[in-house]
């Protein structure tokens, strides 16, 4: 101990900050091994998803005008923190409007004519399940935005 | 010089010390939440240099803390591409000036005390 804290005494400060920063640096290094080998599986990450709309096999018109349409997936599953990447395509075969629709904390809206597609990214920074809608379709037109963590 | 240097230290350790509590909230996962803990580190190492405990052991430490994190990123950043955003840039940017900062104030104090 007294030997080393002599050593210490003796080197010249840059020395002594380059011994200290080099040993910080090595150590620093084996901890971000280890860290990064721990996390491998568990860290953010991107997801991509795509999604469509879909239809239930009945007539709107017969159940007092409730849509018949939905969202195919109506689950997206990720964890927080991941980067989501949704394309969203109306696959629609008439002229007929959807949207992509979360309210707070996402805040996210997105309008989709028939036969268009929109790329929708965001950070899944807020954990718990949250709705996504089409306004122009509810209430069938639900899904669930799923964020573990 | 001494005194405006300690008193910059004092500020960047306190930038990086909220940097890092944000990242740790908001970015889930068990390394990000790590964040949290270095952050408080830092606010911790911020008191104690303000305070001038011991300042040729307090001031060395926190220099190699410091390296020591910005070493554990890099590894982790190239190992898992985690860790690669603005936020920890600027975090990580902000390190390096404290790193500067700490070994001038180190220098520095280190002449005081012999002189």
């Amino acid at each position: 101990m007294t030997q080393a804290s002599g050593l210490i005494r003796k080197l010249s400060t840059p020395k002594l900050l380059a011994v200290v920063g080099i040993i910080a640096v090595i150590s620093g290094g084996i901890v971000g091994v280890s860290v990064g080998y721990a996390i491998h599986y568990t860290a953010p990450t991107t997801r991509v998803f795509y999604l469509f709309n879909n239809s239930l096999p009945f007539n709107s018109t017969n159940f007092g005008g409730i849509p018949h349409d939905i969202f195919s997936p109506d689950r997206i599953t990720v964890d927080k923190g991941d980067t989501v990447i949704i394309h969203y395509i109306n696959i629609e075969d008439e002229p007929e409007p959807h949207t992509f629709t979360m309210y707070s904390p996402y805040n996210i809206d997105y309008f989709v004519p028939q036969g268009q597609n929109v790329t929708i990214t965001f950070k899944a920074n807020w954990a718990g399940v949250f709705a996504y809608y089409c306004t122009i379709h509810p209430p069938t037109m639900t899904g669930y935005l799923v964020v573990l963590g | 010089m001494n005194e405006r240097l300690r008193w910059l230290a004092v500020g960047l350790l306190l930038v990086v010390g909220v940097i890092d509590l944000y990242y740790g909230n908001s970015f889930a996962g068990f390394y990000e939440n790590l964040w949290y803990v270095m952050g408080g580190v830092y606010i911790f190492a911020a008191i104690v240099i303000a305070a001038n405990i011991e300042p040729r052991f307090s001031q060395l430490t926190v220099f190699a803390y410091t390296l020591f994190l910005w070493s554990v990123w890099a590894t982790v950043a190239v190992e898992t591409g985690t860790g690669l955003d603005v936020v920890a840039y600027a975090d990580k940017a902000v390190e390096v000036v404290l790193a500067v900062n700490l070994a001038l104030l180190f220098r520095s104090s280190r002449v005081y005390a012999v002189v």
